[in-house]
């Protein structure tokens, strides 16, 4: 609190300064002009010390402050004094009120009307909805309730918990838990954004560019730095947990997976992250893990966004390790100490020669800049602890060099499927099915309408817009 | 530079509302308000009572005890007549141990509640009683697989109506940390601590702790700074350790009328306490939903 800045206490030195001023100037004062009522107060004073004896004085020393010192004038008058040009002075201090956000019984999910579905995760059915009351639209997440052995599964619990307590531009905000008729019916209230990151770029003809790859990645980096700072591993970050909407904005969505953590690290379960998003240590199986992770699958992230399609495509624990180990090179105990001790390793037969220990990620992107590369290369570093934390990768100079992070506003906009928007292709016909051909010559075609109404059309003025 | 909301997540907790606290649907329900104050102690004691027997950390329990006093709070709150006590205690334990690093089994819930329930617990007797004298029963609490399924299925059933009368909000910050970093901001809490230091830190929490049981649900009034501020406050005097004669609570944005106020309830919870043993020395305070409607009543009977 004291490095709030609005503390009296921020700044000693000053205070000091300004109270040896007073001082000086309140000596002053006294000598010219109450130098006799002085002497009677101290006279007085030295009378009533007499009396009061010297143990006495000093138990009343100790409660000075507290007491307030009534049976001993002299003292008390000077050390008033000095309390009272100082508060004086000072205006009340001004105190940071907390939000005290409410608790009440859940509203029920019929104050939303369904609109659509759109996808279903491992932890939940996300569809479309409209809040009735205002017209909102909301993304509803229905939880799903499969371990009944243990009651309302704590995924769910940690899920809203972590979520609950973000409050980040970049993270997707829960506006309410909502209950539906039977007990176990639980339904998350979320923003509506209108795409997910790997929908979109399954959908998109081109590629983002450079300066858009630089805000979507540092938006990213933003919220999992919020997240980190507030001890909260997200544990399942990917292209579909990324959700943008149309001005351009990245929220991090579906936290599942999300727990708090500690420091030093408490042991969890390595059964978290997509596959493909999952770092070497955890497919090692490495019992204490932190917020490396994630910084991981933030890489995996970037090179998805610079080429389209995931980086690391495993069909299982093994294969993923070796493609791993493909791109970012073989481990050795100098690059990476102690990562022959993690339980799957044991079992690891890795070739010795040094023309596969190599890193091949610089081959791999050679349209990044040298600065991009490094910051790839160290995301996707094999050992974690060389990894950097979110905040240094905020800060990175690859942010600083040209082309410059586009701003949100400038971003393009594109059909949201989620919200059942659709892009009009220029579809070309497919093949024709099997059976009989159409005939030409007969009544089934009617060529008569083809040059009709032709003088009716407007002309254009020579352009169209193109449809992207 | 005003912080963010958001950034002062890990500083504050929602807090009950003016009506919430002047209502409650127990009240409506027709129990006394100072029954239902004594329902609430004995609830938290409890709780305190289960966790220490699961071995579980104080912040885990801390956190529990505040969980059931956000349930029984309001009109739209739960109601002691119609959700027990013990259940609500047991499904705010299981659920907070459940999202903490030391998530309970229900088997080993359910047992210890058993066995607090039963009569050989150490709360059902009276303090003055023979305590500790007589071999404790070991069939009174035992607990026989079928008793087992039925409570089973009654503790995850209340977790669900818990969670949802304290619309999910499960995140409860504590003071007890906060006190400790003051201690350190204030100076008084050198890193090799002295036997004045460590005397004032344990004195700090334990009122912290004590206030989990005020009847003035301190924890659903207070955000934890202001309760760690005025525990080092008492528990400074108390010890006589001399903190700065400044106003130096307004350093940690507490106002000098809150520190005196929970001073002041801090200073009561002992008094209170005291106060509840001996109204509780003849019968136990009711715990499970039989026992409070026969002291319903009983009480109905003797007014008239």
């Amino acid at each position: 609190m004291a490095s709030q800045g609005k503390s009296r206490w921020a700044d000693d030195e000053e205070d000091a300064a300004l109270e040896a001023q007073r001082k000086r100037e309140k000596e002053l004062k006294k000598k010219a002009k109450a130098e006799k009522q002085q002497r009677k107060l101290e006279e007085e004073g030295n009378l009533r010390r007499q009396k009061a004896g010297n143990a006495n004085e000093d138990a009343a020393h100790d409660h000075d402050a507290i007491n307030g010192d009534s049976e001993r004038p002299s003292k008390r008058r000077k050390l008033s004094i000095d309390r009272d040009t100082y508060s004086k002075e000072l205006p009340p201090a001004k105190l940071l009120r907390f939000p005290a956000p409410e608790w009440g019984p859940c509203r029920h999910v019929d104050n939303f009307e369904k609109l659509n579905h759109i996808e279903e995760g491992s932890y939940g059915w996300v569809s479309r909805a409209k809040e009735t009351a205002t017209g909102e639209i909301v993304a509803l997440k229905k939880l799903k309730m499969d371990n009944a052995n243990d009651g309302f599964p704590v995924t769910g619990l940690r899920e809203i918990q972590t979520l609950m307590t973000s409050r980040h531009t970049n993270i997707v905000a829960l506006r309410e838990v909502v209950m539906g008729d039977k007990l176990d019916d639980v339904f998350l209230v979320m923003d509506f954004l209108e795409h997910d990151l790997k929908t979109l770029q399954e959908d998109m003809l081109d590629f983002f560019s450079p300066s858009e790859i630089k805000t979507l990645l540092l938006q990213i980096s933003s919220a999992v730095d919020y997240l980190h700072s507030n001890w909260i591993l997200h544990r399942d970050l990917k292209t579909s947990n990324l959700l943008m909407n149309n001005r351009g904005q990245i929220k991090v969505a579906d936290f599942g997976m999300a727990r708090y953590y500690g420091d030093p690290p408490p042991k969890l379960t390595q059964l978290v992250v997509t596959l493909w998003y999952r770092a070497p240590e955890l497919l090692l199986g490495a019992e204490k893990y932190g917020a490396e992770i994630d910084l991981w699958s933030v890489g995996c992230i970037f090179g998805e966004l610079l080429t389209k399609s995931p980086l690391l495509q495993g069909k299982n624990e093994v294969d993923q390790l070796s493609k791993i180990f493909e791109l970012c090179g073989i481990p050795t105990e100098a690059t990476w100490p102690g990562f022959k001790r993690l339980p799957n390793a044991r079992s690891l037969r890795l070739p010795n020669t040094s023309q596969t220990t190599g890193n091949v990620l610089r081959a791999k992107f050679p349209l990044l800049t040298t600065a991009g590369t490094a910051l790839l290369t160290s995301l996707l570093n094999l050992n974690p602890a060389q990894r950097p934390t979110a905040s240094e990768v905020l800060t990175h100079p690859y942010f600083r060099e040209d082309p410059r992070p586009k701003s949100t506003e400038m971003f393009p906009t594109f059909p949201s499927k989620a919200g059942q928007e659709k892009r009009r292709r220029l579809a070309s016909p497919s093949a024709p099915k099997r059976g009989d051909a159409p005939r030409i010559a007969g009544e089934a075609a009617d060529f008569s309408g083809i040059f009709a109404n032709r003088d009716a059309e407007e002309i254009g003025g020579g352009f169209a817009l193109k449809l992207i | 530079m005003a912080p963010e909301p958001g950034q002062l997540s890990s500083l504050s907790n929602p807090l009950a509302t003016v009506d919430q606290l002047s209502t409650s649907s127990s009240q409506l329900d027709g129990v006394p308000a100072d029954l239902e104050s004594s329902l609430r102690f004995a609830g938290a004691q409890l709780t305190q009572a289960a966790g220490i027997l699961l071995r579980l950390p104080q912040e885990i329990i801390a956190q529990a005890i505040v969980i059931f006093q956000r349930f029984y709070i309001g009109s739209e709150g739960g109601s002691f007549r119609i959700n027990a006590l013990k259940d609500v205690s047991a499904a705010s334990l299981y659920m907070t141990a459940k999202i903490s690093f030391l998530p309970q089994s229900t088997r080993s819930i359910l047992n210890v509640y058993a066995y607090l329930l039963s009569p050989t617990s150490p709360l059902r007797q009276s303090p003055e009683g023979s305590t500790g004298k007589e071999r404790p029963d070991a069939e009174s609490y035992y607990l026989s697989e079928g008793s087992y399924h039925s409570a089973r299925a009654t503790l995850l059933q209340t977790e669900s109506i818990l969670l949802r009368s304290i619309s999910f909000i499960t995140q409860v910050i504590l003071p007890h940390h906060i006190a400790l970093t003051y201690l350190q901001t204030l100076g008084v809490l050198p890193p090799s601590p002295t036997a004045e230091s460590s005397a004032l830190a344990t004195r700090t929490l334990a009122h912290l702790n004590t206030a989990l049981f005020s009847p003035q649900l301190l924890y659903l009034t207070h955000q934890p700074p202001a309760l760690a501020v005025s525990a080092i406050y008492l528990a400074a005097r108390e010890i006589g350790v001399k903190l700065p004669s400044t106003e130096w609570w307004e350093v940690f944005d507490v106002d000098r009328e809150t520190l005196g106020f929970l001073v002041v309830g801090l200073g009561s919870c002992g008094g209170w306490i005291q106060s509840e043993r001996e109204n509780w020395s003849a019968t136990t305070c009711p715990l499970t939903l039989d026992e409070l409607e026969r002291e319903i009543k009983r009480r109905v009977v003797e007014n008239g």
